[in-house]
């Protein structure tokens, strides 16, 4: 199932790995905010690498799946968009009377704009908790962790793996799009939610506090990578880690020797749809919108190959990958629209063709091609595993 | 002409028994109607000229059909002579040297002629159109309506009765009288029967109505059934409950009917849909289901199906011009020219030219990419991503992101009724292709050499191998068979839309669940799916009256149902373990 | 190790490189933003508009730019991306500083974009007709208003002695809203509510809020649905009003003419097909359909004419990208775009400034141009007085003028302004 390059990383060891991707996210932590408070970045630029952040956190979640535990969920972008969603109602709820229809004298329930215009004039009670904002950061936690968690126990209980899994959760994030399209759902149809104003009362649109709260926003994204960071690194070193890996592997195997092969996967799978979620919720006020469109298969294929192309199996590479692939889409939307399909079609090819292991095994791949044309040194060194890898 | 023959006594008839009831007419009929249709034309009020026009109902000239027939496809012009008079004029043949054309005198049907006595030669561009609008055609049609109740084709006859019959105009009645005492057809004649009712519904007399009810109710046609509801609302309104109670009678056995044609025409709506799920999956049923590949450039070769079916109407037609992106190479395809029948034989032509350059565009893609992933099916899916983004930006780039759109051919592109459940050609079609493409396969796969060799390849890859057979080759040739399917699929698919860049997305999602619910590698399983998922969705589409509730109560239903038959409806029984 | 730490560094500062980087405009040009999709499923409509512009902006350039200075565009894609329109609005407005932004086509994308115009004070020129409900100070709205459209051929079809009428629509905003304000409509009219089909939505009360069939977006089976409008219009007199997206059109009008419907028994009204649109779609199934637009190619003026000709002239010598030059015609937003980059060098000769907040000044002011459908008008609220025309589609695609409504004010806010007949 996996390829040989897979989890290797240009790093002789994890530690190693983890300090870097840490030092990294700690210097983007402060770094950036500090740049641009002093007006060296602008705030397009920190809005723009809060977003790659929050994809890099929607990459880690199908790198814990697709990397670690060889199960290729296509249904990450709902988790991550159902995180956004829950996040985005307590934002909505937060507009009160400052949206159009109320500024208009039309909405004295100060309802979110799409259920005045769908002609609602009191909140659905569903609605109702989202004024707190505890209760939504919960939710969003729980939420895809429940959906998770249900339908994760349903799959693996009937031993659903390989292809037939991904094609499933295909059809989960699809069945989902449809009904968050529908404006009877009450969450916005096609619009979805925007014109966000406040969270926590900071204000997220004036011209003089928002570029604060952007910061703000963006230093948490970062420093909620480096702790999402941290629990993969420290998973990986526990036998749990391990297990997982062997799951990926082999799973009957394992399964054979006597693990619960379902319950360490379930764990896996809600865990990661509450990465994804949070990635989500944190998407949601620094992109400004969300809609089902981010919920889409197509989106889950997309954070695939994000993963692919950084280096699966790797704790630093899908980080390296959702930034990389999105700076690219922002430059290469502008540069080259008509070609912008096309170039990201032939690096889904040449990665999954070429190189198996992502941008991190390029270091590796080049020493082994060097050390094949020059067979007296070392042939062996660039292709031992690290070792504390099974 | 030999039906003009069989006509003639019955227009007499009609005109006669028109001549004599409707005696207000007696006046108009001594200006022809040529001569009555000139004076519409030349009246400038909207609302004088729909009066001068419905006057005309119930005359029996031919030509009134041929002018108005005319009138509505823009082909009557006012030409004004040199001493001022305002001809109306009727171009017809084709256009000489100088765009000119034949002109016809409305008034006389005679060639338009010049002092001299020369015919004269028209450019349409420098004469006004005679205009119309909804309503002024809408007239036209109801002349030309009692013009059809003798028409000799059953279905402008019908149509005729039913639209006099919802006028509810009681000086119609006689006509309609008339026509039933000669009326041979029991369709006709049923038609007849509720149009007489529907009139007689506006009788003053409550014993009128109440007989007009009963046959109705008899003739249980859910067309009358606002007709009766308003009288019942009327009759309640004033407290004629025997009015009211037969009203209602009538509307239940409406209903009944209603229900009754509701129920087989959902049947036959979800036979259909499943077909097209059918022909959209059965590719990939053989690129996944028997080879393990998840290509999700599947939905692409759907797509190159279309454009295949796209240019093959143009190649039969005018020809067209394309530029390969890249490199620039400009394309040009002379057209064959073809009218009628042959023209419309394109779509004949495109199924196999759909087949073969979906099934080359298969193997290519096979050679190039998917030969190295057998061993990687997950990574079968991200390849195979790739390739269907950069297709559908090649045929963007190449066809322009405008969709095109691919004409019904004339024997796809109308529907019998039977029993008031429609029965769209395309839609039949749909289902006869389905059957035979599945037959076809079935034939390939297990009574040909090479459908033996695709078997053992797809089931043990090294053992063929060991034996002697070139799996490399079987492996070309089955991706190509069901690429190939794939762009069948898209020839049809034309039919039901537009031809654009990503609509092979569109199937994508559908077609694996197809597969994945039958069994993958059961052909058999994927025929019991496809039409199972097409029947459950139609049916819920009709229960719940959404479209998008049903398509999603499917997906579920099928995530569950896989939870419990994790293999699909007919697996392949394996002793192997991973 | 400090090597590899390079690496990752120098990774990361070529995105940023990617992602910042721009040059400031020379003294004698002004830059403009273009903000429609090129890619993705809304290409199909977008990139007509983007041509226009590029038309529009070379013609102004030729006559000597807008107070002296020669318009400079910057085209982005977002990509049919919704939450790209907001990064990419951020980067008009923040990093390229452009005087002014002509873009967005479905409601989704202007929303997404709009608050981003409000923070950073920009101006946004919105060509498309839209569902109204909204009157945002940095939005130029040359789009159709929902009594610039929708009401107009609602009148027509009743003048036409219609009595019955069949709302279906795409399941997005611009329907919803557009069918809420008609059922007020018809019911105004005193159209029974029994004759308006589609179904009724109600609120948790029970209370009927809107009518309407609504299929997503990309739907393919109208089976159903057309069974469904052949069993209304059973008994005659009954139109069909559709607020269908563009791509839905076709085997909605497929279906519909298979089963045997024809525009003189049901005529249907396509709030969303255009001539551009029409250029997909099987035209000899729809002669005789409705369309009302503020703009029709086959306006029979002078200037219509002129404008027509210069635009077919610039597609053959055009050098810029990715503009398809065969078969090309012309539409109502495409037009409307152009009357827009008009108003705005109106507005800004008015103003004697690029200055966003002056030139606003001068659109509420009132600030009239001659375009090829007619005279258009700024108004206080942000929108455009204009002609609004009916035509009944032609076998070629075009449509022929039926009827003709001059200076009609657009009126962003309607719902609930009309009152049921008792």
């Amino acid at each position: 199932m996996s390829s040989p390059d897979t989890g290797r990383s240009f790093f002789r060891s994890r530690h190693m790995e983890f300090t870097v991707v840490g030092v990294f996210l700690v210097l983007l932590t402060l770094v950036f905010p500090v740049l641009n408070a002093h007006g060296l970045l602008s705030d397009y630029t920190i809005t723009l690498w809060g977003k790659y952040l929050c994809y890099a956190l929607l990459a880690i979640s199908v790198d814990l799946l697709w990397g670690y535990t060889g199960l290729l969920s296509l249904g990450q972008a709902l988790f991550f968009s159902l995180g956004g969603y829950m996040f985005g109602m307590y934002l909505m709820l937060q507009i009160g009377m400052l949206g159009s229809y109320a500024k208009a004298g039309q909405n004295p329930a100060g309802l979110p704009d799409f259920m005045v215009f769908l002609g609602h004039t009191f909140l659905p009670p569903f609605w109702r908790p989202f004024h707190s904002f505890g209760f939504a950061v919960m939710m969003v936690f729980v939420l895809p962790g429940l959906l998770a968690l249900i339908f994760g126990f349903l799959a693996f209980r009937s031993r659903i793996k390989g292809v037939y899994f991904s094609i499933l959760t295909q059809a989960l994030t699809y069945g989902a799009a449809l009904m968050f399209f529908r404006n009877d759902f009450t969450m916005g149809g096609n619009n979805g939610f925007t014109d966000f104003k406040f969270i926590l009362g900071h204000s997220l649109v004036d011209k003089d506090v928002g570029p604060a709260t952007m910061r703000g926003l963006f230093m948490v994204t970062a420093l909620v990578l480096l702790l999402v960071a941290l629990i993969c690194y420290w998973l990986n070193g526990t036998k749990f880690g391990l297990v997982r890996q062997a799951i990926r592997d082999g799973e009957n195997r394992v399964l054979f020797s006597g693990y619960a092969t379902a319950n360490y996967k379930l764990f896996v799978f809600v865990l990661a749809a509450m990465i994804a979620g949070v990635g989500g919720a944190l998407f949601v006020p620094q992109a400004g919108i969300i809609n089902p469109d981010q919920m889409t298969p197509a989106k889950s294929i997309e954070a695939v190959v994000w993963v692919a192309v950084g280096g699966r199996g790797t704790l630093i590479g899908p980080i390296i990958g959702a930034i990389s692939i999105n700076a690219l889409r922002s430059w290469a939307t502008q540069a080259y629209p008509d070609s912008w399909l096309i170039i990201l079609g032939m690096i889904f090819l040449l990665v999954v063709l070429f190189l198996p292991g992502g941008i991190v095994s390029l270091p590796a791949k080049i020493m082994a091609w060097r050390s094949r044309r020059q067979p007296p040194v070392a042939p062996l060194a660039a292709t031992k595993p690290a070792p504390d890898r099974p | 002409m030999a039906w003009k023959i069989i006509l003639r006594p019955l227009l007499c008839t009609v005109s006669l028994a028109l001549a004599v009831l409707a005696g207000g007419r007696a006046m108009a009929a001594q200006e022809t109607a040529r001569a009555t249709i000139v004076r519409a034309i030349l009246t400038t009020d909207d609302g004088q000229k729909r009066a001068i026009i419905g006057s005309l109902a119930g005359q029996g000239d031919e030509a009134i059909r041929e002018i108005f027939t005319a009138w509505r496809q823009d082909g009557l012009f006012v030409y004004t002579a040199p001493d001022g008079a305002k001809v109306p004029v009727e171009l017809t043949g084709d256009k000489d040297a100088q765009g000119a054309r034949a002109a016809v005198r409305v008034d006389n049907g005679e060639p338009l002629k010049d002092a001299a006595g020369r015919a004269l030669r028209l450019d349409a561009s420098q004469l006004a159109a005679v205009e119309h609008d909804g309503r002024l055609r809408l007239a036209m049609k109801t002349v030309v309506d009692l013009l059809d109740l003798g028409s000799p084709l059953l279905t402008k006859r019908l149509r005729a009765i039913q639209t006099i019959g919802f006028a509810q105009k009681t000086d119609s009645l006689p006509v309609l009288q008339a026509r039933s005492q000669v009326e041979t057809d029991d369709g006709a004649k049923s038609e007849l029967r509720e149009a007489i009712a529907l009139i007689q519904l506006a009788d003053p007399d409550d014993g009128v109505k109440i007989k007009a009810l009963a046959t109705l109710n008899e003739l249980h046609n859910s067309s009358s059934y606002d007709l009766i509801k308003a009288l019942r609302d009327k009759a309640e309104a004033a407290g004629k409950t025997a009015v009211t109670k037969a009203a209602d009678a009538a509307l239940a056995a409406i209903d009944h009917h209603r229900s009754v044609v509701k129920f087989f025409g959902t049947l036959f709506r979800g036979l259909s849909a499943g077909s097209i799920l059918l022909v959209v999956a059965l590719g990939l049923a053989i690129t996944f289901g028997l080879m393990g590949v998840i290509n999700m450039a599947h939905g692409e070769m759907i797509t190159v199906g279309a454009y295949a079916t796209y240019i093959t109407q143009n190649v039969f037609g005018e020809g067209m011009n394309f530029t390969l992106p890249f490199v620039k190479i400009a394309i040009h395809l002379p057209g064959l020219h073809l009218t009628g029948w042959a023209y419309q034989l394109y779509f004949v032509a495109a199924i196999p030219i759909g087949f073969l350059s979906a099934a080359l565009v298969g193997i290519a893609l096979e050679r190039c990419v998917i030969r190295f992933l057998y061993r990687r099916p997950l990574e079968s899916l991200l390849a195979t991503f790739g390739v269907s983004l950069i297709l559908q930006q090649m045929f963007k780039l190449t066809f322009g992101s405008n969709n095109v759109n691919v004409d019904s051919p004339v024997y796809l592109s109308s529907n019998w009724t039977v029993f008031d459940i429609t029965f769209d050609w395309n839609r039949v079609f749909v289902i006869g292709f389905a059957a035979v493409i599945v037959f076809g396969v079935w034939l390939a796969l297990t009574k040909t050499p090479l459908g033996l060799l695709i078997r053992c390849v797809m089931q043990n890859r090294m053992m063929a191998s060991c034996m002697g057979v070139r799996t490399e080759r079987v492996n070309m040739l089955t991706f190509g068979l069901g690429s190939g399917l794939a762009g069948l699929a898209g020839v049809f698919v034309t039919q039901l839309g537009t031809v654009g860049p990503s609509m092979g997305q569109e199937y994508i999602v559908d077609s694996f669940m197809t597969v994945v619910v039958g069994g993958v590698g059961s052909i058999f399983g994927t025929v019991v799916s496809a039409l199972g998922i097409g029947l459950a969705d139609q049916s819920l589409q009709q229960i719940l009256l959404n479209p998008v509730l049903g398509k999603i109560l499917v997906l579920v239903a099928i995530i569950l149902f896989l939870q419990w038959r994790p293999t699909g409806l007919f697996a392949a029984r394996s002793r192997s373990l991973d | 190790m400090i090597t590899k730490l390079q690496k990752i560094l120098g990774v990361a500062a070529l995105a940023l490189c990617a992602s910042v980087g721009s040059a400031r405009a020379a003294d004698d040009t002004v830059k403009v933003g273009v903000l429609h999709d090129l890619s993705g499923t809304m290409a199909i409509s977008e990139t007509s508009l983007r041509d226009i512009l590029l038309f529009t902006f070379d013609e102004i350039n030729a006559k000597g730019g807008v107070m002296g200075k020669k318009i400079v565009p910057v085209i982005v894609d977002p990509g049919s991306d919704w939450p790209t329109f907001a990064e990419k609005s951020k980067q008009l407005l923040e990093v390229d500083k452009v005087a002014v932004v002509f873009g967005c086509w479905t409601s989704v994308s202007r929303k997404s974009a709009l608050p981003v115009f409000e923070k950073d004070n920009g101006l946004l020129f919105y060509p498309v007709q839209y569902e109204g409900e909204e009157e945002s100070q940095n939005v130029c709205y040359t789009a159709e208003a929902v009594n610039q459209q929708a009401i107009p051929a609602v009148d027509y079809f009743i003048a036409q002695g219609k009595k019955k009428f069949y709302l279906i629509g795409t399941d997005y905003v611009y329907p919803q809203t557009t069918n809420l304000v008609l059922l007020e409509y018809l019911l105004s009219k005193g159209v029974p509510l029994a004759n308006i089909g589609g179904g009724y939505k109600k609120d948790s009360a029970g209370k009927i809020i809107s009518a309407g069939k609504y299929t997503p977006f990309g739907h393919k089976d109208y089976q159903q649905i057309i069974a469904e409008i052949k069993d209304f219009a059973a008994s005659g007199d009954a139109c069909v009003i559709s607020t269908l997206n563009g791509d839905t059109n076709p085997p909605f009008f497929k279906e519909y003419a298979a089963a045997g419907l024809t525009a003189d028994t049901c005529p249907v009204v396509s709030y969303s097909i255009a001539e551009d649109e029409f250029r997909s779609l099987p035209a000899k199934d729809l002669v005789g359909q409705i369309g009302c637009w503020t703009y029709f190619q086959s306006i029979d003026t002078p200037a219509n004419k002129a404008f027509l000709a210069a635009f077919q002239s610039w597609l053959k010598t055009t050098k810029a990208d990715g503009v398809v030059k065969e078969g090309r015609v012309v539409d109502s937003p495409m037009v409307l775009s152009y009357d827009g980059v008009y108003l705005w060098k109106a507005c800004v000769e008015k103003a004697g400034s690029f200055d966003v907040d002056k030139v606003r000044a001068a659109w509420k002011s009132g600030v009239s141009f001659n375009g090829p459908g007619g005279k258009v008008t700024t108004q206080p609220n942000m929108h455009l007085t204009k002609t609004v025309y009916i035509g009944e589609s032609k076998a070629d695609g075009q449509f022929k003028i039926l009827k003709t409504f001059a200076d009609v004010y657009g009126e962003p806010h309607l719902k609930g302004t009309f009152k049921p007949k008792e």
